[in-house]
Parts: C-alpha cells; sequence; structure tokens
C-alpha cells in the first residue's frame, strides 16, 4: 500500500497550461526533496487488507474489502487484488503489472467470477476512479519526475510535523489528460519524506481532490500511511470522499512470482 | 361619505402649504430617501433561467433540484456540425482541435463530449478495451470507413453525437452545476482538521447536499459567449454550425431582454417628454414629473435589489410601465395647478388648490392600479408575483413622490403664470367631438348599450379560441440565430432537451435486480417509439445502456449479448468493472448505491402545452409499471410545463382578485353598492375585448398577455372613477343627469384623453421590441386601455343616462 503513497508523491500535480512556463519555473531544492521521497524504501513483498469507505454527497456509504499483495520485479510492480467484501463481488480479482518504462502502457487483467472468464483490460487513460474511489489509477502507480516542474512554496506543519510545502505542475499536456489533474500541492514531511497531504485540481469539472494521510505508521522500518481520506470538493463542499484504511500491513513476505499470474487470479484466494 | 371625501382634501391642501414652507427640507430629505433606495441598485441580479419562474419553494423546483445535486446540471449546450463529410480525416482533424479549445478555454466546464473522446467499450478476442472513440487516430481511408461503420452502429451515440443518416455530428458541453472556484490559498485550507481525535468515526462533517449556489446566469452567459467566439475564430471549411440547447436559448433571452429594456426606457422617456412639452410648453414641465418618475422607478428597482429580487423575464416591462403609468399622477396636478396658477398667479394658493382638487383622485387611481397588480402577487410563477409586488410599490411610490417632490420641486422652480393656454385652439374641436359623444349615449343608450353587447358578445365567443403556449424559443425572430439552431438540432439531432425521470428502489444495489433491469429495457423501447403529433423522442436511455454495452464487450463483442446479463452477480461484478474502467459515467445515471437510476428521455424545445399529454402519459405509463418504486418526473421539460400550468391557475386568480379589490374599491368611492357594481361594467368590457381579439386573431395567450387583463383593468377603472366622481358632483348639483353627463366628458373626459394617450403610447413602445410576446404584450395593453377610455366615453354614460333618468 505504500507503492500508493510514493505515487501520491509523483503524481499529484498539474499545469494551468495556458500560463507562460518561466512563472513554473523548476525549483532544485525542491526537486531535491521530491528525489529523496522517490528514493524513500517503499518495502517489497507487501500483503495488507484494504478497507475502502465510500461516501457520496448524501452520506450514503458502501464498504469494500480487499485483499493485496505487492511485488516488485526490478523497477516494475505487480499486484495482485481480490474483492472480498461486497458478496456481491467476492473473488473478482485484478491483476496489475505497472511498468517503469514511461512508454509502455501497464498491463491489466481482472477476472469476474460470474462470467468465470478472465480479460485483459486496454486502457491507457489513468484519470478514471479506481473501484469508484475518489483516488484514480494515476494516483496508483508510479510516475516519472521528469515530467512535472516542483516549486517550493512555503514551510508548514500539519500535525505538528515541519512539512515543505510543494508546488507540482505537469510539463505536458498529455501528463494532464492521463493524470486528470492539472496541478497540485504536497505537503511533505521534513524528518521522513512522506507525503502526508495533497491537494489536486483536477481537469474536468473543477473539482478540488484532498488527499489526508490521517494514519502514518513505520512497520518494519517502513513508513506506510494506514488511513487515508480522499475529499473531492467543489469549492468548499465535500461532493465525494473515500476513506482508505489498511489492516495487517506486512513487508518481506515470502511472495512468489507465481502468485502474479492469470492462473491465480482465476484460482482466487 | 362626501363629508369624509372633503376631509380628504383639506387635507391634502393643508399638507401641501406644509410642504411650500418646508420645501428645502422637504427636498433634502425625499432626496435622502431616493438616494438611499437608488444605492442599491449595484446590487441587482438578474435571472432569466427557467428555474427562475418558479418560487423556491415549489416543489416541482426542489425535486429539480435534488435531481440536479444528485446527476448535475442537465442543460447542456450542443453544437451541431453539419460538414461535407463527417467520417472525413480532415474533418476530424478540425473537430479534434475544436474540442481542444473549448475544453482549453470555455469556463465552468464539467465536461465535453464529442466522436473525438465519446465511450467507447469494445471486445476483442479476450481483451477488453476501455477508451475513447477516437483514441487511436486513423491514418487510412479504411480506417476512416472502419471508424464510421461503428460509430453510427453505436446505439449510444445516435441522435446523440450522430445524427441518424450521419450527416451532422455534435459536440455535448455540460456546465458545472455549482458555482465557485476558490483561489489557491483557501483550497490549501480545505483539510478537515477536526478528524485528528476520532479517525474511527467515518462520517466527514462538511458532507450533505452541495450548496445551493447554481451556476448563475451570469457565468452561464461566459460559457455561451466562450463558445461562440471559439466558433466564430475557428473557420471549419464547408461545414454549417449551429449553436443550441437550453442554455444558449437562455443567454440569447437575458440578451434580448437587456437590449430591449434599454430601447424601451429611452422610447418612453422620449414619448414623454413630447407629450409633456405639447401640453404644457414649458422646459421645467418636462423636468419635474420625469424627475418623480424616474425617482419612483429608480426607488422600486433599489427596492428588488434590496429584498434580493432578480429581474426575470416578465419584470423587463416594470420600467417603462412605472414610467407609463407614474406620469399620470403628475399631469392631473400640473393641469389643475397651472389653470389656478395662470390665472391668478400664486404659487402658493395654485399648488394647495391642484392637491385639494386632485389629490383624492390620484390617490384613488393609484390605489386600484395598485390592487389590480398586486393580484398577482400571490402567482405560483415567481417573476409574475414579483411584477405584481414591485409594481404595485413602484406606482404608490409615484403618488407618494407626486404630492410630496411634485409640490416641493414646483414651489423652488421659478415659474411665471401664462396668460391663455395654448392649448385653447384645440379645444373647440375637442370640445365639439366630446359634446356629440355625450349626445350619442343621451340620445339613444340603449342602442349604445345594444351594440355594446353585440362586440361584448361576439369577444366572449373568440374567448373560446384562445389557446394557452409557453415557448421562449418562438418569442425570438424567426431570423435569430438561437431559434435557427435549436429548431435545426430538433429536427436532426431529434431534441435539444429531455424529460428526467427517477426511479427510486430505495434499496441498496435494489438496481443489480435482472427482473427491473429487463423493465426498464421495456421501458427505454417503449419510449423510444412514442410519438403524438407533436412530441417525438429522440432517444431515451437509463443505466442499461451502458450495462448492455459492457456485457457486450465482455462477450467478445457478439451482438447477442446487447442485453441484460441474467444473473445478479455478473451485474453487479459488470458494474464493478465499470466503475474501474476509467469511465465516470455511472455518476450521471445512477447514484453510488445503486438505489435509484436516471432515465432520461430526449425531446425536442417545443410550446410547454405540447409536453402536457406526453408528461402525462409518462407519468401514468411509469407509476403503474413501477408500483414498488418511487418515481420522480423532473427535467426542463417538468419544469416548463409547471410554468406554464402555475401561470394559468394564476392568472385565473388574479383576474378574480383584481375584480374583487378593484369593485370594493369603486363601491368605496361612488358610496353606493349598486353604483358602484354596475360601474364594474365599462371596466370589464375592454377586456372581454381583449380576450376576444386574441381569440378571433389567434394570439397565444403565454406569460406575457396573461398579465394585460390585471394591469388593464386597473388602468382602465380610473378612466371610469374619473368619470363617476365627476358625474356624481354635477348630478348632485344640477339632478340632471344629461348635463352631467355633458359636463363630465368636458372636464374629466379631457383628462381621460390625455391620460389614455400616455398610457397606451407607454405600452405600445413594447411593440419595438425583438421579442414578439413582448409586441403581443404591447399591443394588447395599448389596445385594452384604448378601449377602456371609449368603454367610459360611451357605456358608461348610457348607464348613467338609464339609472338616472327616472330620477329627473
Amino acid at each position: 500500500m505504500k507503492k500508493i503513497i510514493i505515487s501520491f508523491i509523483l503524481i499529484f500535480s498539474a499545469a494551468i497550461i495556458l500560463m507562460p512556463k518561466y512563472l513554473f519555473a523548476d525549483d532544485q531544492k525542491a526537486r531535491k526533496i521530491m528525489q529523496k521521497v522517490e528514493d524513500r524504501d517503499d518495502g517489497d513483498n507487501m500483503t495488507g487488507q484494504t478497507e475502502m469507505i465510500l461516501i457520496d454527497k448524501n452520506k450514503k456509504e458502501r464498504r469494500r474489502k480487499i485483499k493485496r499483495f505487492t511485488k516488485d520485479k526490478g523497477e516494475d510492480t505487480y499486484s495482485i487484488m481480490f474483492f472480498q467484501h461486497p458478496a456481491d463481488v467476492k473473488d473478482t480479482g485484478f491483476l496489475t503489472y505497472d511498468y517503469d518504462d514511461p512508454d509502455r502502457d501497464d498491463d491489466q487483467w481482472l477476472f469476474l467470477p460470474a462470467l468465470r472468464k478472465t480479460k485483459r483490460i486496454a486502457s491507457s487513460d489513468k484519470s478514471g476512479s479506481f473501484m469508484g474511489s475518489d483516488l484514480n489509477y494515476s494516483d496508483m502507480t508510479s510516475r516519472n519526475l521528469d515530467d512535472y516542474d516542483f516549486k517550493l512554496m512555503k514551510m508548514s506543519e500539519v500535525r505538528k510535523k515541519k512539512v515543505w510545502v510543494i508546488e507540482s505542475i505537469p510539463r505536458s499536456k498529455d501528463v494532464i489528460e492521463e493524470t486528470g489533474y492539472k496541478k497540485s500541492v504536497l505537503f511533505i514531511r521534513q524528518d521522513n519524506y512522506v507525503l502526508v497531504r495533497a491537494v489536486n485540481w483536477t481537469k474536468n469539472g473543477g473539482y478540488l481532490k484532498y488527499l489526508d494521510v490521517k494514519k502514518l505508521e513505520l512497520i518494519d522500518n517502513i513508513w506506510i500511511g494506514t488511513e487515508l481520506h480522499v475529499t473531492k470538493k467543489k469549492g468548499k463542499k465535500t461532493v465525494h470522499k473515500t476513506i482508505l484504511k489498511i489492516n495487517n500491513v506486512k513487508f518481506n513476505q515470502d511472495l512468489n512470482y507465481e502468485l502474479f499470474t492469470i492462473r491465480r487470479l482465476e484460482k482466487g484466494l | 361619505m362626501s363629508g369624509t371625501r372633503d376631509r380628504i382634501e383639506t387635507w391634502f391642501e393643508k399638507t401641501a402649504n406644509l410642504i411650500y414652507d418646508n420645501r428645502y427640507k422637504t427636498l433634502i430629505l425625499i432626496f435622502i430617501f431616493i438616494l438611499t433606495l437608488t444605492a442599491q441598485i449595484r446590487k441587482i441580479t438578474i435571472d432569466v433561467s427557467t428555474e427562475g419562474f418558479l418560487h423556491k419553494d415549489d416543489p416541482k423546483l426542489s425535486q429539480y433540484e435534488a435531481f440536479r445535486d444528485q446527476f448535475g446540471r442537465e442543460e447542456m449546450i450542443i453544437i451541431a456540425l453539419k460538414p461535407p463529410d463527417v467520417f472525413n480525416l480532415e474533418f476530424l482533424t478540425e473537430l479534434k482541435k475544436l474540442h481542444e479549445e473549448i475544453e482549453n478555454k470555455v469556463p465552468f466546464l464539467e465536461d465535453v463530449k464529442s466522436l473525438i473522446n465519446a465511450r467507447s467499450t469494445r471486445g476483442e478476442k479476450d481483451d477488453l478495451i476501455v477508451g475513447d472513440f477516437l483514441e487511436n487516430w486513423p491514418e487510412t481511408p479504411e480506417e476512416v470507413n472502419e471508424l464510421r461503420n461503428r460509430a453510427l452502429a453505436n446505439p449510444m451515440y445516435k441522435n446523440m453525437l450522430v445524427s441518424e443518416d450521419g450527416m451532422f455530428t455534435t459536440i455535448i458541453i455540460q456546465s458545472q452545476t455549482y458555482t465557485a472556484d476558490l483561489n489557491k490559498e483557501d483550497a490549501l485550507d480545505g483539510f478537515d482538521d477536526s478528524f485528528e481525535t476520532d479517525t474511527e468515526e467515518a462520517k466527514p462533517e462538511s458532507n450533505g447536499p452541495a450548496s445551493k449556489n447554481y451556476l448563475s446566469d451570469k457565468e452561464n452567459g461566459e460559457i455561451v459567449k466562450a463558445v461562440e467566439e471559439i466558433i466564430k475564430s475557428q473557420n471549419i471549411p464547408n461545414t454549417e454550425i449551429y449553436v443550441g440547447g437550453t442554455p444558449v436559448v437562455t443567454h440569447f433571452l437575458k440578451r434580448t431582454m437587456m437590449k430591449d429594456m434599454r430601447k424601451f426606457m429611452a422610447i418612453a422617456i422620449g414619448t414623454i417628454s413630447l407629450f409633456l412639452f405639447i401640453m404644457f410648453r414649458r422646459i421645467s414641465c418636462i423636468f419635474m414629473p420625469l424627475g418623480v418618475v424616474i425617482s419612483s422607478l429608480l426607488s422600486t428597482v433599489g427596492l428588488m435589489a434590496l429584498t434580493g429580487t432578480a429581474i426575470k423575464l416578465p419584470t423587463q416591462i416594470l420600467p417603462s410601465f412605472i414610467l407609463a403609468v407614474g406620469i399620470g399622477d403628475s399631469v392631473h396636478i400640473l393641469v389643475i395647478f397651472f389653470q389656478h396658477f395662470n390665472k391668478y398667479g400664486k404659487k402658493k394658493e395654485a399648488i394647495s388648490h391642484a392637491l385639494g382638487h386632485s389629490g383624492l383622485a390620484v390617490l384613488m387611481t393609484s390605489l386600484t392600479t395598485a390592487g389590480g397588480l398586486l393580484s398577482f402577487s400571490t402567482a405560483a410563477v415567481a417573476p409574475i408575483a414579483d411584477l405584481g409586488q414591485f409594481a404595485a410599490a413602484g406606482v404608490l411610490l409615484a403618488f407618494l413622490y407626486t404630492v410630496v417632490l411634485l409640490p416641493a420641486l414646483l414651489a423652488i422652480f421659478p415659474l411665471k403664470p401664462k396668460k391663455s393656454g395654448d392649448t385653447e385652439e384645440t379645444k373647440p374641436i375637442i370640445d365639439r367631438l366630446l359634446k356629440s359623444i355625450g349626445k350619442i349615449s343621451i340620445n339613444y343608450p340603449y342602442r349604445v348599450l345594444a351594440i355594446s353587447s353585440v362586440i361584448i358578445i361576439f369577444s366572449i365567443c373568440g374567448m373560446a379560441r384562445i389557446y394557452f403556449s409557453h415557448n421562449p424559443l418562438k418569442w425570438f425572430p424567426a431570423t435569430s440565430s438561437a431559434r435557427i439552431a435549436n429548431e435545426k438540432i430538433d429536427a436532426e439531432m431529434k431534441g435539444s432537451t429531455s424529460l428526467e425521470v427517477i426511479i427510486d428502489t430505495s434499496k441498496e444495489n435494489g438496481l443489480y435486480e435482472p427482473a427491473l433491469l429487463n423493465k426498464l429495457e421495456e421501458t427505454t423501447k417503449h419510449f423510444e417509439k412514442y410519438k403524438s403529433d407533436k412530441v417525438f423522442i429522440g432517444k431515451a436511455w437509463t443505466i442499461t445502456t451502458i450495462l448492455k454495452e459492457i456485457n457486450q464487450a465482455l462477450h467478445s463483442n457478439d451482438k447477442d449479448y446487447y442485453k441484460i446479463p441474467g444473473d445478479k452477480q455478473l451485474t453487479a461484478q459488470e458494474f464493478l468493472l465499470f466503475e474501474n474502467s476509467g469511465s465516470d459515467d455511472l455518476e450521471d445515471v445512477t447514484d453510488s448505491q445503486f438505489t435509484k437510476t436516471r432515465f432520461t428521455i430526449k425531446v425536442p424545445f417545443i410550446d410547454a402545452i405540447a409536453y402536457t399529454g406526453f408528461i402525462k402519459y409518462a407519468e401514468k405509463y411509469f407509476t403503474s409499471n413501477y408500483s414498488e418504486e418511487k418515481i420522480t418526473i423532473t427535467g426542463m421539460v417538468s419544469l416548463f410545463v409547471q410554468v406554464i400550468n402555475s401561470a394559468i391557475i394564476s392568472m385565473a386568480k388574479s383576474y378574480g382578485y383584481a375584480m374583487i379589490i378593484i369593485s370594493i374599491l369603486m363601491i368605496l368611492l361612488v358610496g353606493r353598492v349598486r353604483i358602484g357594481l354596475l360601474s364594474m361594467i365599462p371596466n370589464i368590457a375592454p377586456i372581454l375585448v381583449m380576450l376576444g381579439i386574441m381569440g378571433w386573431a389567434n394570439i397565444p395567450m403565454d406569460l406575457f398577455c396573461m398579465l394585460v387583463g390585471s394591469i388593464a383593468i386597473g388602468l382602465a377603472v380610473d378612466d371610469t372613477i374619473h368619470f363617476m366622481h365627476n358625474f356624481r358632483r354635477y348630478f348632485e348639483e344640477s339632478n340632471d343627469a344629461e348635463d352631467a353627463v355633458l359636463r363630465t366628458l368636458h372636464t374629466a373626459g379631457r383628462a381621460m384623453l390625455v391620460t389614455t394617450c400616455v398610457l397606451s403610447i407607454g405600452f405600445f413602445t413594447f411593440m419595438f421590441a425583438d421579442m414578439k410576446n413582448l409586441f403581443n404584450f404591447g399591443m394588447l395593453t395599448g389596445i385594452t386601455i384604448s378601449m377602456a377610455l371609449l368603454s367610459d366615453y360611451f357605456i358608461a354614460p348610457s348607464l348613467m343616462i338609464i339609472v338616472n333618468r327616472g330620477k329627473k
């Protein structure tokens, strides 16, 4: 799940494309911070139980439970997820190969138990919602620092910890298209280089997406956010909200590449 | 009764003296009052939206707002393009450029849809391809051809993005539902810090139905303007382009209204000035009455701003109305003032005499006019209620300023008495005319009444032919671009607006039920086949459209699988897959818990009356077929129908109220019930004739024409008041009805002629409007007021002769 946080750090960004470039000239200090964030150990061979609470504008909740396994392969990341709850979608599975190479589209397969079939999903758009949550696919996959301009806006505090506030703006329209964000402001903790907050400006609809790492834990010496709140707002009003809780996080588990195959996807947990 | 009248007249005289003695203090006080109200004007807002026609607490509006909160703004801007060939590489490149320009430059966007980014979910062997229709840009004619086949075969694109014959394609622009974009600093403060202590608590405190700050008229206008500019600058060769949809209609209404309003005010002020000059031949007599009416107008608009009442389509008649009606008060006072002043040359006495003589009559006419207007104040159509309240306020303010501001101004302006009025030369002609009119009533009262009865009966027959109508599109001239565009889009894309139905199962995941989904499917097919003589349906869709699409894609694009999966689990999993496929389109048709779905029926923009039968049909169909679900019918079309239905009911009520209020005032004025009621005949006759004209001339009864009756009765009654007031006075003196009629016509008859000219000219100026509805309104009111004069010249004297003859 750490993956998610890392990826947030890297993607929460976007640009008002019409603005002259020089206004957003890159800031070396900010870039160094971001590099350190990216270089931070995010662990490997992780297992975890994700609970997703989706809250709509009428305060109606939906809960989903997902078992998730992640393993690095070189610079690429493999992950497999199985739905455990609700009952209707139990055993529905997603297998994802997230390639480090920016030119290569990620591979994703899904298995629908009611159809007893696996389908490969071919899509390069990452701005769509992840499992109906307020996270999108681009939030879940790693991004290239070279795609963005960074600027250190100011120092601040989040939950009594000092943070850098860094503005991140995509360098190209394609990145905006792909991530769905035209600008982001990131809050990076100064003591451990963990992203604890972010604000994203969405390309469509003029929404603001607030990511807040409510609970940050040190597990096996790796920092991981175990409770995230993502709030999608229009102006000051909440339109939708997702609460992600990650339980039973374990790193360095004995995960085999065999786990990350279509065969396992179809077999289920 | 006459004792009371004397007391009131004395009171007016005393007040006039008081004002004269304290003229500077009075002026300062009243200027402070006027300025305070005028200063509010900068807060005035304008709202020409269909929602604006309904009161904030109208249940239909609440339903619509709940719908909008859930599914977003349903009104779309539709750009229809007709190139020589839609599926042609060159054109598609232009389309892409246009699409991107719109995405980049138009403010307050929620979504832009065209073939460029249309949802395309397909299956190829074991692959599920989810993406934009033109994600992989075609390079060869073969590829373009394949795209053509795919686009024309896609049921979702038909009549939405591509016309049935493939000749037209569209770009559909959806704006944000709410206003408000935050600046960066405010945006960074949006975190919910209160979660700190209770992270287990899953309820966000700021959740809840979002603010009611819907996108404003102004913002809507900015969107339309931005779109128009892009279209202008993007020169697509050999391509016809039409920009339509209800947001465009709204914007055009507003633009035309602003233009018309300026025009009317200029014309009204111009004609009034000219008229005042001809009548008094003094420059000061142009400025003093104009000062009074313009002050009344500014104060009234200030009052509207102060109470947060927006200027809406019907309220646009307010300025010229107040100018025309208010000027009459000043004229009555000035005529008497100058009669006295020219004769004796004593200003103070002349002022006090004028107020004493005409004050009561001016008060009574103001009250009856306000009464007629107040009859609208409870109307279910919000801007008509506003118009009633504020026009009444304006009329009363005009009265106040006439009896306070005008005397103070007269007191201060240096005036010299003129001997022998300039109007003397014209007097004999008018006198002779009025005398012969009087003779007709005196000699042939029964014949006059018989002829009048025939005209009235003929009119009543015409009334049966009146039909109701509410179609803002038809208000525009046939050459207006908004009208042309909408008519084209209605014809080619089979509709530009929609009826929305919400089917609520009240159960979480209620929409997974195959039985319900299949029923929705049937309903879609049923409505796509519906056709009445006026309403046709371009398309109907609901959540099943997405489900069928994904089901087919998951089955290797096999057409046999373009249907609802029979299995609840599979449905749930397919929706999960869809939610995960990069499209947010489910949000447009269902809530997050799959308890309710939106069912959209696309229809052309036609007369609201024509929808009535269709909506009743839809209501019956849905409630009888979905007995276990909660059905809500809403959407622009439903609001539209609500507006006209409320208007019809309001009209009936307001005509009734106006009649009652004015009858009571007449009885009070005349002092006798029988004569008071009798005097209502000349008041009602012009209204009946007006309605008859509408029927015989096929003028539709729309929101504006409905106003004519109550406004006209409030004004028509003024003539009757003057007639009865004077007739009674002369009759008491001579006890000779014939003599009283002649003398009344000689004095009051002249004043009535004058005020009728001002008023009817004031209303006839609306005939210069660009909008047809205003043209009709102005013409009909002008005619009615002229009729009222005739009716007081003929019917009223005849009645008085007949009633009083025996007493002689």
